[in-house]
This record gives C-alpha cells, sequence and structure tokens, in this order.
C-alpha cells in the first residue's frame, strides 16, 4: 500500500497546490486553548485497553499511556544521549550497573488525589520480580528494596546496554494495582484505574480518537496545551491529507515528497528527523557464497552509496553513515582514534582492486568468483517497505555497474521474509539494529551469536561467530570497569572493520512533523533535547516545554 | 413507452414441455419437500465444516511467527524476552495440530474465539464486535443502495434499450473502472480539503462517543457520506449491466409477447413480468456481493480511515494473530452461508421453478 500512498500523496499535493487552498485556515480552534491533535497512520484503533506494559494496547499503539504513566527518567535516544531523572530525583547506577539507585521525586501526587511514595516503585519492579507481568523487556530484576527515601533495585544481569529499558518502565500505583488480578492483560477499562502521575489525565475514549485533558495537579507545573487528541487515519497519505489540513498536528510518519506534499503547504510546519545510533544495514549471510568471502563484501561497502541511500531512498530522513567501524556520528566518541579517518567512500577502482587481490575477475562486465562461477544474489526487503524497496533498486544498479553483480531484487511477504532471515536462507537483506544507545548496539546485532537460540537468529542474521568478540560483547556489557570496556570496543571494532559482517547504509531516525500555529518549544534542529517524534518517551520533556504562540 | 419490438416465434413447439404451465401444477398438493430440505441441510452443513477446518488450517501453513511479527512491531522489546512473550501470548505449548484442532473445535462450541494478540490480548469476540457494526452498517448499506439503484436503473435502460438512457451503461461502467483509491482520494481533495462540506474520514468526529442523540447521528450521516457515497459509485456499474443485459434476454421471450398482447400496461409488464425474472441472476450476485460487505473493504477503510473489518484483517494476516484471522474468516464464513440460505428462500418465492424440485 505504500508505493500507492505516494503516487496518491503526489497527485493530492499536486492538487492542493493548484487550488491554493492548503491549510488555509485549521477547523480546530486556534489561540493558547487549542488542543494538539497526535495522529497516527495505523488504521482505526478499535480496542480499548489503557494497560501501559502491553505493547499493543490501544495506549500503546496511541502511545497516550506514555502521558499518563511517567517513567523513573528520560533516556534521550538522539542528541547528548543523555539521561533526565524524571519521576525520580536522582538515579545512580552501581559500577557494574547491576544495581540502580533510585531517590523518588517528592510532592507528587497521582491523579486520584493518592501521594506517589516508594513503594510504588518497589510495587512496580516487583510485578517484574515475581512474575506477575512478564518480563518484555529483559528486565531480570532480583531484588527491590526501599530504605527511607530511597529504592534499590537489583538486577541480574549487568544493564549498561540496556539502561533506556529499565529506566523507561512505566510506574504505576499500587493502591490500584494491587487489585489487578492479571496486571498483564487488563485492560483499565473500569472506572477510576487509569490513574498516572503524568500531565495527561484519560477524558474520553471511543473506536475514533481518544481524548485527553491536562492534570490540574501536575508536579511539573501548568501545561500550556489544556487537550490532547490521539487519532489513528487509516494510512499514510491519509494522515498527510490530516496534517495539511489542520485536522492533525503532530505525528511520526514517514511521508513521501515530504517538502511538496507536507512543508510547502504551510510555513508553519516542520519537520524533524533525528539520528539515533541504530542504523538501516545490509546483512549478508556469511555463511553461503557468494558472501562466505570476506573480500566481496568488502567490495560492496566500498561501491554501495550511502548518499543516495539518505538522499533517495530516505528522502532525507536519516543521516550517512560512511566510518568503516559502521558507527554513526552520533556515536564519534565511541570510534578508536586509529579508524577516526578510516571512511568508506564510493570508490569502484579500489572495490576492485579489492576483489581482484582475492582473486575475482570479470568476464565480459561480469564479476566471476574464484571457482570460477559469476556472482550474484538477491537482496530482499518485505514488499510495501517503500523506502528499503527503492534501496534495493539502488544497490542493484550500483552493483551491476561498478562491479559486475547481478543482483536480484526479491520482494517478498513478511512472513516469507521473517522465515528466511530466522532460518538464515537468505542471501543479502536490510535490517533495522537493536538500539542500545551506544556502539554495543551495532556490534551486538551484527556479531554476536547469542541472537541465534534454536537455530533461529533474532540478530546476527548471516551468523557471525568469533569466540574473541564474543568475549568482547559480553565483557562490554558486564564489565565494571571504563578501561575494560574500552579495550572490549577495540576487539569489536577491529573484527568489524577487517570482516565488514555487515554494511551500516544511514542512521535510523525518529521522525517528527509537527506545526507551531499555536504552540512553540518543539525540539529543533539545534536543540534535540528530545527526538520530535510523539510516541517515544520524550513527549513528556515536549509537552511540559510547549508555550502558546503569542 | 413503444420501444419494444417483439420478435416472432415461428417454429412449433409443444407447450407443456416448455413447462409453460408451471402455475397449475405448483397448485397441488402441499407437501413439505424433506429430501429437497435435508438435502440442503447436508450441504450446508459439510461446507460449513469444511470452511472451519479451512479456517484453522490456511493460518498454520503461513510462513512467519507471531512472536517474531510482534518483536518488529515492538522495537522497545528486546527479542531476549522471546520465550516470556511466548507464554504470555500462550503460543509456548507444544500440541499437536491435531490437538490443536480440536481444542479449537471444543472452543468454538462455547462461543470463544480466543484472544488477539494485535489488540492488546482482548477477546476476539469484542475486537470483532468494535469493527463490524461499521463495515456492516456502511458499506451494507452502501452495497443495498446500490444494488437498488443498479437493478431499478438496469431495468429502465434495458426495457427502453436503443433510447438515449443507453448512455448511463458507458458512464457507470467508466466510473466503476476507475481505481477505488483514486476515486476516494479525488472524493477528499474536492469535497473535503478543497470544499470542506465533509471531514477527511473517519466514522465521527473527534471527541464524541457513540451515543444515541441527534446530533451524533448527524456526525455519523456526515462522515459516512462520502466513503457510502464513492462505493455506491464504484460499484453501480456491474449492477446496471447485470440487470440491463438479463432484461434484453427477458424481453425477449414469448410471456412477454403474450402479455403486451394481452393489453397490460407497459408498467406492469416491465415489473410484474420482465423484471421479476431479470432480476433472479442479480440476486444470486447481491448473495455473493454479501460476502464481501463483511470481508469490508479495505481500501475504503484506509483511504478514508474508517473502522472496519477489512483493516482488522489484513492486520491480523501480517502479525500471525491466529485467533484474530480465524474470527474474522468464521464471520465471513458464516455471512456467505447465511446469505446463501437466503438467497435460496428468495428465489423460491421468486422463481416458482425451484420449488418444484419434489415432482
Amino acid at each position: 500500500m505504500k508505493l500507492v500512498s505516494t503516487v496518491v500523496a503526489v497527485g493530492l499535493a499536486a492538487t492542493l497546490m493548484l487550488t491554493g487552498c492548503a491549510g488555509s485556515g485549521a477547523p480546530n480552534s486556534s489561540g493558547s486553548g487549542a488542543a494538539l491533535t497526535i495522529a497516527k497512520p495505523d488504521g482505526a484503533i478499535t480496542t480499548e485497553s489503557h494497560n501501559p506494559f502491553l505493547g499493543d494496547s490501544s495506549a500503546s499503539k496511541y502511545s497516550y499511556g506514555k502521558v499518563i504513566f511517567e517513567p523513573l527518567a528520560l533516556v534521550n535516544p538522539t542528541g547528548d544521549l543523555n539521561t533526565t531523572p524524571w519521576l525520580a530525583e536522582s538515579v545512580e547506577w552501581s559500577d557494574d550497573y547491576t544495581q540502580l539507585v533510585v531517590v523518588p521525586r517528592s510532592g507528587v501526587n497521582w491523579s486520584d488525589g493518592t501521594e506517589f511514595t516508594a513503594d510504588d516503585i518497589v510495587f512496580t519492579f516487583d510485578m517484574y520480580k515475581s512474575g506477575t507481568i512478564t518480563d518484555g523487556a529483559g528486565l531480570n530484576v532480583t531484588d527491590v528494596t526501599a530504605d527511607g527515601d530511597t529504592v534499590t533495585i537489583t538486577f541480574g544481569n549487568p544493564k549498561f546496554t540496556a539502561q533506556a529499558r529499565v529506566l523507561h518502565t512505566p510506574i504505576v500505583p499500587k493502591h490500584i494495582w494491587a487489585d489487578i488480578a492479571d496486571p498483564n492483560t487488563d485492560p483499565l477499562t473500569d472506572e477510576g484505574l487509569v490513574v498516572g502521575t503524568g500531565p495527561y489525565v484519560l477524558d474520553n475514549w471511543s473506536t475514533e480518537s481518544v481524548t485527553l485533558k491536562a492534570n490540574p495537579d501536575y508536579w511539573g507545573g501548568e501545561l500550556a496545551v489544556p487537550t490532547l487528541n490521539y487519532v489513528s487515519y487509516g494510512d499514510n497519505a491519509a494522515l498527510t491529507t490530516a496534517l495539511v489540513s489542520g485536522d492533525a498536528d503532530w505525528a511520526q510518519a514517514f511521508i513521501p515528497q515530504i517538502q511538496d506534499s507536507y512543508l510547502a503547504a504551510d510555513e508553519e510546519n516542520h519537520f524533524l528527523a533525528s539520528p539515533t545510533s541504530g542504523a538501516g544495514t545490509l546483512f549478508m549471510n556469511l555463511q553461503t557464497k557468494p558472501f562466505n568471502n570476506p573480500a566481496l563484501r568488502q567490495a560492496l561497502a566500498w561501491t554501495i552509496d550511502r548518499q543516495a541511500y539518505v538522499d533517495i531512498a530516505r528522502e532525507g530522513a536519516s543521516s550517512v553513515i560512511w566510518s568503516s567501524t559502521g558507527l554513526s556520528t552520533l556515536l564519534d566518541d565511541e570510534i578508536l582514534p586509529e579508524y577516526k579517518n578510516e571512511n568508506y567512500s564510493v570508490d569502484v577502482d579500489k572495490a576492485r582492486q579489492v576483489l581482484t587481490d582475492a582473486g575475482y575477475t570479470w568476464q565480459s562486465d561480469k564479476l566471476i568468483d574464484p571457482d570460477g562461477e559469476p556472482v550474484s544474489f538477491s537482496l530482499s526487503v518485505p514488499s510495501g517497505w517503500s523506502d528499503w524497496n527503492t534501496e534495493q533498486a539502488l544497490i542493484a544498479e550500483e552493483l551491476k555497474e561498478g562491479l559486475g553483480i547481478d543482483v536480484k531484487v526479491d520482494q517478498p511477504d513478511w512472513g516469507g521474509w521473517d522465515a528466511a532471515r530466522q532460518e538464515g536462507t537468505f542471501q543479502a537483506i536490510i535490517h533495522w539494529l537493536e538500539d542500545t544507545g551506544n556502539a554495543y548496539g551495532l556490534y551486538t546485532s551484527t556479531m554476536d551469536p547469542k541472537w541465534i537460540v534454536d537455530n533461529k537468529a533474532q540478530f546476527n542474521f548471516g551468523r557471525y561467530n568469533d569466540p574473541a568478540v564474543t568475549e568482547a560483547l559480553n565483557t562490554y556489557a558486564a564489565t565494571s570497569s571504563e578501561a575494560d570496556r574500552a579495550a572490549a570496543l577495540a576487539v569489536m571494532q577491529k573484527a568489524f572493520v577487517t570482516d565488514v559482517p555487515a554494511i551500516p547504509l544511514g542512521s535510523h531516525p525518529l521522525l517528527g512533523e509537527y506545526n507551531t500555529r499555536n504552540y512553540v518549544g518543539f525540539p529543533t534542529t539545534d536543540d534535540q533535547y528530545a527526538s520530535a517524534d510523539p510516541t517515544q518517551p520524550g513527549v513528556l520533556q515536549i509537552l511540559t516545554k510547549l508555550k502558546p504562540v503569542n | 413507452m413503444n420501444a419494444i419490438q417483439t420478435p416472432l416465434h415461428t417454429e412449433d413447439y409443444d407447450a407443456l414441455e416448455v413447462g409453460t404451465t408451471a402455475t397449475t401444477a405448483s397448485k397441488g398438493s402441499v407437501r413439505v419437500p424433506w429430501r429437497f430440505l435435508g438435502g440442503r441441510a447436508l450441504f450446508y452443513a459439510f461446507t460449513l465444516w469444511a470452511a472451519v477446518t479451512i479456517n484453522f488450517l490456511l493460518p498454520r501453513l503461513m510462513k512467519g511467527d507471531a512472536v517474531s511479527a510482534y518483536l518488529a512491531r515492538n522495537r522497545n522489546i528486546s527479542p531476549e524476552a522471546a520465550d516470556g512473550l511466548r507464554a504470555l501470548l500462550g503460543l509456548d505449548t507444544d500440541k499437536s495440530l491435531f490437538q490443536q484442532y480440536i481444542d479449537y473445535w471444543s472452543l468454538l462450541v462455547r462461543g470463544d474465539l480466543g484472544v488477539s494478540l494485535l489488540h492488546g490480548l482482548r477477546p476476539v469476540t469484542e475486537v470483532i464486535s468494535q469493527a463490524l457494526p461499521w463495515t456492516i452498517g456502511l458499506v451494507g448499506f452502501a452495497t443495498i443502495v446500490s444494488f437498488a439503484i443498479g437493478t431499478i436503473a438496469g431495468a429502465i435502460v434495458g426495457w427502453r434499450r436503443g433510447s438515449r438512457l443507453d448512455a448511463i451503461i458507458p458512464i457507470t461502467t467508466f466510473l466503476s473502472t476507475i481505481p477505488y483509491f483514486w476515486l476516494g482520494l479525488l472524493a477528499i481533495a474536492l469535497f473535503s480539503v478543497n470544499l470542506r462540506w465533509f471531514p477527511i474520514g473517519k466514522a465521527y468526529g473527534v471527541g464524541w462517543s457513540p451515543e444515541l442523540s441527534f446530533e451524533f447521528i448527524g456526525q455519523v450521516i456526515h462522515h459516512g457520506f462520502l466513503p457510502a457515497m464513492t462505493i455506491v459509485i464504484a460499484s453501480l456499474g456491474g449492477w446496471v449491466l447485470g440487470m440491463r443485459n438479463m432484461m434484453l434476454t427477458v424481453l425477449d421471450e414469448d410471456y412477454i409477447t403474450v402479455a403486451q398482447a394481452k393489453g397490460m400496461t407497459n408498467r406492469r409488464v416491465l415489473w410484474g413480468y420482465a423484471a421479476r425474472n431479470a432480476v433472479l441472476p442479480q440476486i444470486q450476485s447481491f448473495a455473493l456481493s454479501i460476502g464481501f460487505i463483511v470481508g469490508g473493504t479495505i481500501v475504503m477503510e484506509m483511504v478514508f480511515s474508517y473502522p472496519g473489518v477489512g483493516k482488522l484483517l489484513l492486520d491480523a494476516t501480517n502479525a500471525k494473530d491466529y485467533a484474530l484471522m480465524q474470527g474474522v474468516f468464521l464471520v465471513i464464513t458464516l455471512s456467505v452461508l447465511v446469505a446463501n440460505i437466503l438467497a435460496d428462500v428468495a428465489y423460491a418465492f421468486l422463481d416458482p421453478r425451484t420449488r418444484q424440485t419434489g415432482a
């Protein structure tokens, strides 16, 4: 459908501009009392469940759960990658990141008037410990104790690489949740159960929209936006129409031709793509031909144009990754000094040299491997993932022209693609990375055998396995010594540079479209205190920072 | 009203053999055709069993698995938690396919369709019941309107063949060849974005809850007008064309000539004789289209952001949400079966020949 949407959005934009009627006067009331409508492109969300622990409850799909239930701290996935204590006055990790010491914020009340205390934090993490809540984030809580004003949470394994998962756990009120029989699945639809500390409280839920009102007693002070509406449109095209017409104010969708279809409609419309430490990455199957030869992988790294990925496939909504360590610029600090200037570029001569040195030849412009067989492979991305489908075509063209490799573009349905990546029957795929907010994310996703369980891979699809690297990955995640961590990082980077187990193309961005007709204070390119994505936990920071336009 | 040229039949034939005396035959004994009814009942029971079994098997033949689909949707959840998720979603059992099939039937009989993974683990019955009324209401209404207008228009156009009314055929056919999403987007661009007569989508306005008030009903009609109108426009052509073609065939029949020769009014010949016979295949098509009503029109739901079963089924399929898939398929199967039974009954009323199977 996304391909269709592209055509449609272009046509629609053209219609809008021809008639010159675009975005003139939002139907919403304007001024300081205006509501803010947050929209998603997921189709109607018709089943009511306010449970913040369930990935597919309406609260999670719309993400309004994030403004009702607050976490202990907010970890910025972009910008400075900093941690801001939120419902805690401070959060402190032990050296080996197996213990978290939390000082709960004082003077905070639940939205039903009960005081928020350390007990609520203990209760929330106790649910994970006792197993009443399925440990979806893999927290592995082993102990929670309150001592006066501090809470100490102990984990079964180090959390250095999963800090955000721990800190973003929504804190729920003990006095209500203690009586809920199955906190995993309870939809909280009975009267008076949706009680949080957050800036907004639930006002109205219907199959078409959800309305939240500002919490008058919010600890964070007065809120500029009195009403939040959450709406879900049928697809990206419908969402774009709503954003342009002013029916929706804030979204996180990938909009094709965004300049023409959205930004040009009104100068108050803004778009911010915040890079994260994750990346769209080309995974190759290292176990079979043709990618069991590192020379070919290296040659690909010298041939694939990352700028084209960002500019054409992602239409600017990403940032290039040229470093041979595979790390995005956001993680510059973690790149070893010796690799600081080791960047790939599009250099076909270099790629051909690498191949020639490894015994590859050419016959009438076709690349022949050392065994005398022509090199070809299929590159697989589910159909309908329009940005990566475009990248497939780009790579196929670049490799054919540059190296004489025949790339078959394969676009199966999601199920077929999913099975192939798990069982290792693919040749090459484009996939996302586990985002840990540091260099570990890339290296664990591409080189860590821990993801392969029962011969099914959740990451490391190429099935890279080097005991030294595995040990380094474990050390990086578990050590309490900064020096050990740096040494482990060096091992991983070296292996990644030499073996090229995968080729990151461009950073995975968090997207945000918003307008400044009624409110200002959203994150901008210069001030990325959070991403502009309203479905991220950082939405709390944005909502408390917004100011009415004068 | 005199556009009809009754063709001349010159060949000899036996009136009894052709069956023109059917009316007298039906005046015989009023015995209940048990064998016929039993046969139909058996047929429907078998169809139901086959359909339910296929509903069970098909999703399980598809590649991919529910937990990895869940992880791909919720990237804040660690793949390390896959085992925990399997337990949460009830997929950690090693039951054989046959055992699952038995369980499936025993739950089905109790009306328990399981919980939907895709919708916050709510019961499938609740998930479907939130979406189904909108689909039946809007698509059902639009289909009935389209069927009624199309059939009546087709009858009139067929009756007055050769007149200017024939232009309706290419026009409606053309409209139904426009890809639906394009028609919908044009309607939105014109009536919603530019003229601002109608909202750009959804079933009712932001901040409303369903209630029995004139204002709310007004909202629903206001929001539903564009989607319903575009469905009618897109599907009208088929009904008009089908009815008109049948009319042309029926008008050549001798009983029409006879009816006119007896001096009946054109109106009575048109509606009581010609249209009544020509409508029979239309009713069969209508019964078939009821299945599509319940299946929802997914493109409409996406273009107009309208709640409905179509998107539900698509998302369930992508997410390997077996329970929801089976639930939606079951509803579609049942409605097609019920529609066919109703069509059988309607046929029996409209066409005396089908009542004579016992003879």
